[in-house]
């Protein structure tokens, strides 16, 4: 789980830019071998909370680096879910 | 879509099945390369099978007008002959890589040669196939031509089976230090598609969907199903193979059984020698495209029919072959005697006394090449057929392959081969080979951290060579024990004896132990005195020790350059341990330095490789702990548990006191400061027992920190002592002085003072130190300060010399020329914290004094007035 702090806010538009910024993460996270699962980010877009899968913290930074994100704090995670039972 | 014959090879009709992005990308490289002048390598990774030959094959047939090409291919033996593929290479291209090359020369010097010659008006096409099986010296080659691609011409095609190289295995290493080159391309060949399968199916009228699930979609084996005419679509490609040889004539199918023993192709004049009549099957081989003639042979199509061919042959005729072939091969009517083939041969075909006169050459002419690993095979084949030689002879193969196996790092072949030739002079009496063999043993018994015997080893060899005539062996041995007095009575020996290897290492041990009185100079003329005996092995081993020595002095500019010294040099002569201690070195110095990013790739790298040296590894996996740590990234605790695993048993402060003090670090920066107590106390007593002044510093420092107070040992070192005593400010400037930023930023954490906390915490942000920020931030808060900045800030990143935005103002009033006091003045700042912020941007700027500020941040257009 990658936190990440944006000065100037994040807007990713919901149109043929927005979707290309956004394919264009994912070209670059291959390089690292880093895949980029999901995000959650904060109506003012000031935060986000972003799912990844990758070999190690430097690959998810070194991804981060090349795509001019900020990195605020990254957590290794697993999935618990509140309708699981058995 | 292209079509394709599946009578004969799918490499000679032309037009292959669902390559032509691959052939499309190849071409565009080659365009690159003829309208740019600089050189690319594209590499192509497939399964055995997979059409990387042939993929190569077909690029160059249709490139042959426009572009030179030049091919080499690596030989499927199990110890390949050094350069065999630049020594084809050499005969296509002539001139001085010819003569280099048949003379033996080094990597280094093939290579200088190769880029002379390759350089040319028009751009060359050099493909290396086969790449998984090189030899060590060819490897050494393709690593140092990568290197320097962007200044030559040149295509380089290299193929490779990503299949067979396991995790250590020398091919990884060398394309994992390519990894990051803008000048290479790497693709790899896919199976074939369910569509191709079923098109080249169909005028068979083969089942599409079976031969598929059957093949997976590898070309080789659809092919040679498909050939074999079968009703039934073959289990394997074995049966494939089989299934198709089976249909030849007997001459045909005897002729295949004689290329199939003698790798990588029958020179036509071979098979003369050793086919007899079968000889006339050689057309029907040809024709049904289960041989290929090359310019220099007949060859299979594939390495996977020869394999199955070869494994098919009954066990009388192989011999009978090999024999054959060992005799033919030793008379070539042109060329010279191939030593490596020879002892290939003489090992198949039983024949122990070939063995033992071709083995040894063999390994001898590997050794000079650089290709150790070859040499240290052919060393232990040599030893599979000594039982009946002279106990002294095999313990003089013994010592060669001890030390072939050393200099590759497999540290437990060297120490099983050193210790047995060990017991072969006790039991033959001879004392002074046993001392020799004693120090030996000292010596690599220490790298997988054995150190109670390598002492014992040591005090051994002292006392057996203290009863012969002083020698060479005395020197070395009285040297490893690294004491002032020991190293100058093996000095002054080797001076009287005039043995220049003894000298050269006493004298360097020496400085480096007085490193502060001059000692740095005299290792670099030690260094150059090696160089000029033509020494490479001593010349590695001085920086490998040297280099440990300038960090530890905080000589990082010095340390640097010796790092990447040892670096090329190593990687040029092969020496892959020594290279190996430079490059977790590297990591070292450049965490020290607050360079975080490389240190992480610089410790990634060294982890990659899987050794038996435990020192390096402690190193890398301290230093990716600390990254990750600091930067409060998850995933350091296995990495420091591994190191404290690997340490903790040798008790030498060197190798477990780093462990420690990371591991006490990291609990300190989770809050824990019990586990900091629990992490440092055995190291500690170590510590204090040896006297050894860092870890001394940095184990009580953290012990410190985390509210334990202990008496704090006189034998301390600095700036580690005075911050104990509470002189943080001195600590500081140390840090700062010799460029420790991390360091400097936790030195000031100390302090009560606001401004300094706050320098503290800005350098913490723009290091990205998230953990040591929150804590420093946390006592800034508890002395009410208000508005502390969250994260690194924005600018630090944009700005190349990683200023931050309140150094970027100091620096345009330093470069508007106004003294720390006025600057303080207009910031509203102390003058003081003026001083930091000014000594900060010197070292960020890497420059001496604010002038060459002025000019270097000129030169970054880091000044408004330029931006």
């Amino acid at each position: 789980m990658v936190e990440r702090i944006f000065g100037g806010g994040l807007t990713v538009r919901s149109d043929p830019a927005g979707a290309e910024a956004c394919s264009a993460f994912v070209r670059r996270n291959v390089d690292e071998g880093v895949t980029w699962l999901q995000s959650y980010v904060s109506d003012d877009g000031s935060r986000s909370f972003c799912l990844y899968e990758g070999p190690s913290p430097e690959a998810i930074r070194k991804a981060a680096a090349a795509n001019d994100l900020p990195v605020d704090r990254i957590t290794e995670v697993s999935v618990l879910d509140p309708y699981f039972r058995r | 879509m292209a079509q394709v014959s599946v009578d004969r090879s799918m490499a000679t009709t032309g037009g292959l099945l669902e390559r032509a992005e691959e052939l499309a990308a190849l071409d565009e490289r080659l365009d690159a390369v003829k309208t740019t002048g600089s050189g690319q390598v594209v590499l192509i990774r497939g399964e055995a099978g997979a059409g990387k030959t042939a993929l190569i094959r077909e690029f160059c047939d249709a490139r042959a007008g426009s572009a030179r090409i030049v091919r080499g291919a690596c030989e499927p033996l199990f110890t390949p002959r050094p350069l065999g593929p630049l020594i084809e290479i050499a005969e296509e291209l002539g001139g001085d890589l010819f003569t280099l090359v048949e003379r033996g020369a080094k990597p280094y010097e093939v290579v200088a040669a190769l880029a002379q010659e390759l350089d040319g008006p028009s751009p060359v096409v050099c493909v290396l196939d086969d790449l998984h099986w090189a030899d060590e010296a060819t490897l050494d080659v393709f690593r140092l031509l990568a290197r320097r691609i962007e200044s030559v011409p040149v295509l380089v095609v290299a193929g490779y089976r990503g299949d067979e190289i396991d995790v250590a295995a020398p091919l990884q290493i060398v394309l994992g230090e390519l990894a990051t080159s803008p000048a290479i391309t790497r693709m790899k060949l896919s199976p074939l598609s369910p569509a191709a399968v079923a098109e080249l199916a169909e005028p068979h009228e083969a089942d599409a969907d079976e031969l598929y699930a059957k093949t997976a979609g590898n070309p080789f084996f659809v092919v040679e199903a498909l050939a074999g005419g079968a009703a039934a679509i073959p289990e394997t490609v074995r049966d494939a193979v089989l299934a198709r040889a089976a249909r030849l004539s007997p001459a045909g199918r005897s002729l295949l059984e004689t290329v199939a023993v003698v790798p990588p192709q029958a020179e036509l004049w071979l098979l003369d020698a050793i086919a007899g009549p079968s000889v006339d099957g050689l057309e029907e081989c040809l024709a049904t495209g289960m041989l290929r003639s090359d310019p220099t042979g007949i060859a299979f199509r594939h390495e996977l029919a020869r394999l199955a061919i070869e494994d098919s042959i009954a066990p009388s005729r192989k011999l009978e072959l090999h024999r054959a072939a060992l005799a033919a091969l030793q008379e070539p009517p042109i060329g010279s005697v191939d030593h490596a083939r020879l002892a290939h041969h003489a090992e198949a075909a039983e024949d122990g006394k070939a063995v033992l006169l071709f083995a040894p050459a063999a390994a001898a002419r590997a050794s000079a090449l650089g290709a150790h690993r070859e040499a240290a095979a052919q060393y232990a084949r040599t030893l599979r057929f000594a039982a009946d030689l002279p106990a002294s002879d095999r313990a003089d193969l013994l010592h060669l392959r001890s030390q072939e196996c050393y200099v590759t790092d497999h540290i437990d072949e060297a120490i099983d081969a050193g210790q047995e030739e060990l017991e072969l002079r006790r039991s033959l009496g001879q004392l002074e080979q046993e001392g020799e063999a004693l120090n030996w043993l000292s010596h690599i018994l220490w790298c997988p951290g054995r150190t109670a015997e390598s002492r014992h080893a040591r005090e051994e060899a002292v006392a057996l060579l203290e009863t012969l005539p002083p020698g060479h062996e005395l020197a070395l041995a009285w040297m490893n024990s690294w004491s002032v007095p020991d190293v100058t009575r093996a000095l002054e020996l080797a001076m009287e004896l005039g043995d220049t290897d003894a000298a050269v290492r006493a004298l360097s041990v020496l400085s480096e132990i007085r490193f502060t009185e001059g000692g740095r100079q005299t290792i670099e003329q030690c260094v150059e005195l090696a160089r000029e005996a033509g020494l490479d092995e001593l010349e590695g081993w001085i920086y490998s020790h040297s280099v440990r020595q300038a960090i530890a002095m905080r000589q990082y500019d010095v340390a640097t350059a010796w790092a990447d010294a040892a670096i090329d040099l190593c990687s040029d002569r092969g020496l892959e341990l020594y290279r190996f201690y430079a490059l977790a070195d590297k990591a070292d110095l450049q965490l020290d330095q607050g360079r975080w990013t490389e240190a992480a790739e610089s410790a990634s790298a060294v982890l990659s490789i899987q050794r038996a040296s435990i020192l390096p590894r402690i190193q890398g996996l301290v230093v990716l702990g600390l990254v990750r740590a600091r930067r409060g990234d998850p995933g350091y605790e296995e990495l420091l548990d591994e190191a404290w695993a690997l340490g903790e048993p040798t008790g030498e402060p060197l190798r477990l006191g780093s462990v420690a003090a990371a591991r006490a670090e990291a609990a300190w920066l989770a809050g824990d400061h019990a586990s900091v107590a629990e992490a440092t106390e055995h190291a500690l007593a170590i510590a204090v027992d040896q006297r050894h002044a860092i870890s001394l510093g940095e184990l009580s420092l953290w012990r410190r920190r985390a509210g334990i107070s202990d008496e704090i040992s006189p034998d301390t070192g600095e700036p580690y002592a005075s911050q104990l005593a509470g002189d943080w400010r001195l600590a500081a400037a140390f840090w700062d002085d010799v460029g420790c930023p991390y360091e400097a930023a936790l030195a000031r954490a100390d302090s009560d003072d606001e401004a300094e906390l706050r320098a503290a915490l800005d350098e913490l942000n723009r290091l990205g130190a998230r953990p040591t920020a929150a804590i420093v931030a946390g006592r800034l808060r508890g002395q009410g300060a208000r508005g502390l900045p969250r994260g690194p800030r924005r600018a630090t990143r944009e700005n190349p010399a990683g200023l931050t935005s309140r150094q970027l103002e100091v620096l345009e009033l330093v470069a508007e020329g106004m003294r720390d006091s006025e600057i303080a003045v207009r910031l509203v700042l102390s003058e003081r914290t003026v001083g930091h912020h000014v000594s900060a941007i010197l070292r960020k700027l890497g420059v001496r004094n604010r002038g060459q500020a002025t000019a270097e941040a000129a030169r970054l257009g880091l000044l408004s007035q330029d931006r």
